[in-house]
């Protein structure tokens, strides 16, 4: 039994469509990410299964309940979901402990045993002794543990997440990121976390979903995501990867192929299929290798970006010269833009046709 | 007999007896009165009234003579007039309720002691009062004036004050008394006008303009300068020459009362020697030719009142305001 | 056009409020346009057409519209500069500069109008003491469009005041802060950063202050109709003390070209509070008190001094009217008396039942129009914007027609029994209560409206994802957010339908009178002394129920007055 199934879901705001027959499961403490650029439809779809916008097709279910229908709609207050929003959402007249009990007081809980909930949530994100104050003193960070709090305290089973990092400064990510990861590990609810930033999908989720233009691309794990990716959507969002053009000549059934790429030929990984056919293959910056010894493609340097330890490099190939590869580099073995080098293509990825 | 047509006898009967007993029997029940007499007087005339007729509840309502008529004119829009007899300040808007039918004729009327022109020929309303208009000066001010054409002369310029006729009934009235006046005619209001006098709403402000000393000169009704003059407000009141207008503060039954007979008691009572005798205790000059005015007042007889013919000023009502705007404004 | 998806109860509650609005304030105008368009019942332009070709209606429009525009630039300009100055700066003594900023509020308009009159008149003895009193026999300095715009912006100042305020206390430092970082002077920063996010409060204000100015009576009847100068609403009181047959439709039809400039009024609002999309999600505290340094005393000094001269002087004339015997009676030991206030506190029974009565009826309309406002003005944010305005506008007209033309029209709906319910309110005191729930209906919600406009929904949805529905929303998130905006309206209810006279002067019954009635036939009989006192008695009782409320709100909660820090 799924804790979120999402099944056609369509919302269109006037001719937008801004959720385009979705469809998406998200099982019991499973930690989903939804991940795609600004304009996508992932807050669209988080507001529809809060309850915030009715469904324009499909159905969107919550356990065994449909919440969302064509006939049905459950309004937020009675969804028992909980929700992080981009601004935390803190009420700036309360106290943390009474932003905290907020959920546990409309359940009417009192006294003691309101207490005792509120002081296991602090303790769970570490926010013990600050049950007094109020948002407005305290930081980014802390913000964010008591929305998360929140949630906890409110046992709920499903927690959406709408890009909650987006207001904290770059060092306060990583940690927090981890502490979001931990919560869903102590609360063993299922999360639904929105963002457009790859690494945070990527670094913590149990799988990914891409999406763009109101569509999901492909759902898997962040590890499938990057080393297949279903289509170029995809392999361009993630990974940083350079999606270029080339013929697949022949593939075989360990799940290797050879390509021409360049004016060469080269073993990539692809699904097996029957004949030659002009294909997309992701090339990400692993993939590339400096050659010296007369084999490879010829290309030439167009930037190095210096990154301390690594640099990256992008040079565009002489066959196809407005293409841009990147490659990740030791800075000690960087050579100067403008040069002329050979690249070797050593894995790939031919993107499957539809 | 069949039960039918004993029922329907037996109907007829008591329904008679009834009506009967409602002639004969006392003035009772409510009275609705409407009136923009002040407060204090519209109190005692009640008070006055129900000593004489016990078994009437009277219900005032009382406010500015425009708010009244507003009131009444919504009443009867919306289908059910609530008054039942009406005391108000000029008998041009009792013309215009009579020409509207909204008043009820009241025939049998005592109006043997009140001069013709205080009553309606054809019986609807009844002056009840002769409220004089005259000329109110501080008592500061350089020239005393004794005529309406005083107020024409140069020491008189831009410290004249007096009622729009745009927004009172009675000022129209004054207006059209002086239009008529044959020394002074409709010439008056344009020379007035070039005297930088200034049109004020109602006797309210004319009072407190002249009292307090911004002007010197003012049109006012009578009462309440002398009232004001009694509590020591530094002002004197003159009878001009030429004569007076009158406004007669008539009274007048609503065509939709519900209780036609004690709005009759109330007509008497007004119009009774002893109504008139209360009038005059309070300060106005009686209708009644048999009832001795207050004191201050000269006699009835040497007060020169300027005539109105109240149907021509009906149907002059319009260009005579539309004249008075393009000299004062508005 | 989709709707944010609510439950079923939060759907028949904003149902049945809406159903009041429209019973309120929409039943009313319409039977007034029925009156206008279809007086005998059925279709009959003749009376528009006619009033349409009279050139004094148009100068009367005309002169309308240019003492009301020019009475909110002056109200937003006195009331802003001095929300600025209480709010952002060091000034000392700010609790006492704000309640006599509010006096106006608390004097009938027509005793201030008096007051004025006599305080710069040519028999003024404060002019004369500087040598300025204008030559006996010269007109009156505040005759005419300049001393109706004087007037109006005076009296409408608090209001843009109270508007102001409350979105101004909840300004966020941290957007003051970063444009000090940035080098910013304050001058810069209130002209670039304060004032442009406060539009939308200026704007409401504003919006108050010209819907009021177009229907405000006793200010151009005591200085436009000695001056010749017409504007609509002595316009309509010509035609009702003209009393033809069609007279009704005529005010009805007049009273439409009122509402029409009252939309006017509201789209240019409209494009004035252009959203902007600044919504408070953290309660910082104050704003930051720019300190004055060395200009302070000299500021303290204008302010009291304008104060004084402005609000206090005319009351002290309203007071030494009251202790004399008669008009016009100088005030000296000799002629001070106390007879006018003995007369209407113990001789004169209507005065005490009128205070009674105003003052129930004015707190009760205040309580009751706060209590929908609240849920009403939030289902109407939470909504799309087009039923807001609609609402909006609706509200406006009853605010926005002369006292006496909203008097007929209550008359007109209420006058027979009451549908289902059989009993009819006219000649109860009920009825002015009716009355006044149309009239200031708009003073409660637009604050409201606009508080909660800056309201960020997420507060609202995160308050709904923990299980809380509406009612529990509505008094644990949403009141304690706008209860400074909301408080303020009920203020203005209350102070505005304390001192109201024009709509009770026709729907007062035995025993239902209010001040504003007891004021008015006092003056009409010519009795001012009295009038005085009654005025004089009115500031003292308002001032002491503002008291009052400063006393239990203190307990209750902080920063909800407009006079608390």
């Amino acid at each position: 039994m799924a804790a979120v199934t999402l099944d056609g879901v369509t919302k269109r705001f006037g001719s937008v469509t801004a959720v385009d027959a979705v469809s998406l499961s998200v099982a019991d403490g499973e930690f989903l990410a939804v991940l795609g650029p600004s304009g996508c439809g992932k807050s669209t779809l988080l507001r529809l299964i809060a309850g915030f916008e009715k469904c324009d097709g499909g159905v969107i279910r919550l356990g065994e309940n449909n919440v969302s229908g064509p006939d049905v709609h459950i309004v937020p207050e009675d969804r028992h979901v909980g929700m992080v929003f981009q601004s935390y959402a803190l009420w700036p007249h309360m106290t943390v402990a009474e932003n905290i009990s907020y959920p546990l007081r409309v359940q009417k809980l009192r006294g003691r045993e309101l207490e005792r909930e509120v002081d296991s949530a602090l303790e769970t994100v570490g926010l013990m002794g600050l049950a007094d104050r109020r948002p407005a003193e305290l930081s980014g960070g802390q913000r964010q543990r008591v929305a998360l709090a929140r949630c906890l305290a409110m046992k709920a089973r499903v927690v959406l997440l709408d890009e909650p990092l987006a207001n904290l400064d770059m060092h306060l990510r990583a940690r927090m990121l981890s502490e979001i990861a931990t919560f869903r590990n102590v609360s063993g609810a299922s999360l639904i976390y929105v963002t457009h930033d790859q690494s945070e999908a990527l670094g913590a989720a149990d799988r990914v979903a891409v999406m763009d233009g109101g569509r999901v691309h492909q759902t898997a794990s962040p590890a499938v995501l990057y080393r297949t990716p279903s289509n170029g959507v995809v392999s361009r969002f993630i990974g940083g990867g350079a999606v270029v053009r080339g013929e697949v000549i022949a593939t075989f059934a360990n799940g290797h192929a050879t390509v021409e790429l360049f004016g060469g030929l080269w073993q990539v990984r692809s699904a097996p299929r029957q004949g030659t056919w002009p294909a997309e293959i992701c090339i990400r910056p692993e993939d590339l290798r400096i050659v010296d010894d007369g084999s490879g493609f010829p290309a030439t340097v167009a930037r190095v970006l210096y990154q301390g330890g690594r640099t990256v490099m992008e040079a565009a190939p002489a066959t196809a010269s407005g293409t841009t590869l990147s490659l990740s580099l030791n800075s000690s073995e960087v050579p100067a833009p403008a040069s002329k080098i050979r690249l070797a293509v050593i894995d790939g990825w031919v993107i499957p046709n539809p | 007999m069949k039960l039918a047509t004993k029922l329907l006898v037996l109907t007829v009967v008591v329904s008679v007896a009834l009506a009967a007993r409602a002639v004969a029997a006392e003035p009772s029940g409510r009275l609705v009165l409407y009136t923009s007499q002040p407060d204090r007087d519209a109190q005692q005339t009640v008070d006055a009234f129900r000593k004489k007729n016990p078994g009437v509840e009277v219900e005032i309502f009382r406010s500015g003579t425009t708010e009244v008529m507003s009131k009444l004119m919504a009443e009867i829009a919306a289908g059910q007039p609530r008054a039942d007899v009406l005391l108000i300040a000029d008998a041009l808007s009792m013309e215009r309720l009579k020409a509207a039918g909204q008043l009820q004729r009241y025939p049998e009327a005592d109006v043997g002691q009140f001069p013709a022109d205080a009553y309606d020929p054809g019986k609807t309303y009844f002056g009840t009062k002769l409220i004089t208009t005259g000329i109110i000066v501080n008592r500061s001010a350089p020239l005393k004036p004794k005529s309406w054409a005083d107020l024409l002369r140069a020491e008189a310029k831009g410290q004249v004050v007096l009622p729009s006729p745009l927004y009172s009934g009675a000022a129209a009235i004054h207006m059209g008394a002086l239009n008529a006046a044959p020394t002074l005619g409709p010439g008056y209001y344009d020379t007035l006008s070039r005297n930088a006098a200034v049109a004020l709403r109602g006797n309210g402000a004319v009072l407190n303009a002249v009292a307090s000393g911004q002007k010197m000169y003012g049109v006012i009704v009578e009462f309440m300068a002398l009232n004001a003059r009694g509590k020591g407000s530094p002002v004197d009141f003159v009878f001009p020459i030429e004569g007076v207008s009158v406004v007669t503060e008539p009274t007048a039954i609503m065509r939709q009362t519900r209780n036609p007979s004690a709005a009759r008691a109330f007509v008497d009572f007004i119009l009774s020697k002893e109504g008139q005798e209360l009038a005059a205790a309070q300060g106005y000059l009686p209708g009644r030719k048999d009832v001795a005015p207050p004191a201050g007042f000269p006699e009835v007889g040497t007060l020169k009142i300027l005539p109105v013919d109240i149907g021509e000023l009906l149907k002059q009502d319009e260009p005579n305001k539309k004249r008075f705007a393009e000299l004062f404004g508005g | 056009m989709q709707l944010i998806p609510v439950s079923r109860g939060e759907s028949f509650a904003f149902a049945t409020m809406l159903g009041i609005v429209v019973l309120l304030a929409v039943v009313p105008v319409a039977r007034l346009a029925q009156e206008a368009l279809a007086p005998g019942g059925s279709f009959d332009a003749a009376v528009l057409a006619r009033l349409a070709e009279t050139p004094t209606v148009w100068r009367a429009t005309r002169n309308t519209l240019i003492v009301s525009l020019g009475g909110v630039a002056l109200a937003v300009a006195l009331g802003g500069a001095f929300t600025l100055l209480v709010t952002l700066t060091n000034l000392r003594g700010k609790k006492a500069l704000v309640f006599c900023f509010m006096l106006p509020l608390m004097i009938a308009p027509q005793v201030t109008a008096l007051a004025w009159i006599n305080l710069f008149g040519p028999n003024s003895t404060l002019l004369a003491a500087f040598g300025l009193a204008p030559a006996p026999g010269t007109r009156h300095p505040l005759y005419g469009p300049e001393g109706i715009i004087l007037l109006l912006g005076l009296e409408y100042a608090p209001v843009v005041f109270l508007a102001v305020r409350a979105g101004l206390r909840a300004l966020p430092r941290d957007l003051v802060e970063a444009a000090q970082a940035a080098g910013a002077k304050p001058w810069r920063i209130v002209r670039t950063i304060v004032l442009p996010l406060m539009m939308p409060a200026f704007a409401a204000g504003g919006m108050l202050a010209f819907v009021g100015s177009i229907g405000n009576f006793g200010v151009p009847a005591f200085l436009g109709i000695p001056a010749g100068f017409t504007v609509l609403v002595t316009l309509i009181y010509q035609r009702l003390a003209g009393f033809g047959t069609s007279v009704l439709s005529e005010a009805a039809a007049l009273s439409l070209l009122l509402a029409l400039l009252a939309l006017g009024g509201l789209a240019l609002n409209s494009w004035l509070a252009r959203r902007r999309d600044v919504r408070v999600t953290t309660w910082t505290t104050a704003a930051p008190e720019w300190s004055l340094g060395r200009w302070r005393r000299l500021v303290e000094g204008a302010c009291w001094g304008a104060l004084v001269l402005v609000l206090v002087l005319p009351f002290l004339a309203l007071l030494a009217t009251a202790f004399v015997p008669a008009i016009g009676v100088a005030l000296t030991s000799r002629s001070v008396t106390l007879a006018n206030f003995h007369f209407v506190l113990l001789d004169h029974a209507a005065t005490r039942r009128a205070f009674f009565n105003s003052a129930t009826l004015s707190a009760a309309a205040a309580m009751m129009l706060v209590a929908v406002s609240v849920p009403l003005g939030y289902s109407l944010v939470v909504r799309r914007a087009a039923v807001l305005r609609a609402v909006s506008f609706a509200t406006e007209l009853p605010y926005a027609l002369p006292g006496v033309v909203l008097a007929i029209a209550m008359i007109l709906c209420l006058l027979r029994p009451l549908p289902l319910l059989g009993f009819s309110l006219y000649s109860t005191i009920w009825i002015i209560l009716v009355a006044y729930l149309s009239r200031f209906l708009l003073l409660a919600l637009r604050p409201v409206t606009n508080a909660l406009q800056q309201v960020h929904p997420s507060l609202d949805e995160a308050a709904r994802m923990s299980g809380a529905r509406f009612a529990r929303r509505l008094a644990t998130v949403i009141l304690p957010l706008v209860a400074p905006s909301a408080v303020a309206g009920g203020m203005l209810v209350f102070l505005t339908a304390f001192n109201e006279l024009t709509v009770s002067a026709l729907l007062w019954s035995s025993g239902a009178e209010t001040v504003g009635v007891v004021l008015f036939s006092l003056e009409q009989a010519g009795d001012s002394v009295s009038a005085a006192a009654v005025a004089v008695i009115a500031v003292v009782v308002t001032l002491t129920m503002m008291l009052v409320a400063n006393a239990l709100a203190s307990r209750v909660a902080r920063g909800v007055l407009p006079w608390q820090p």
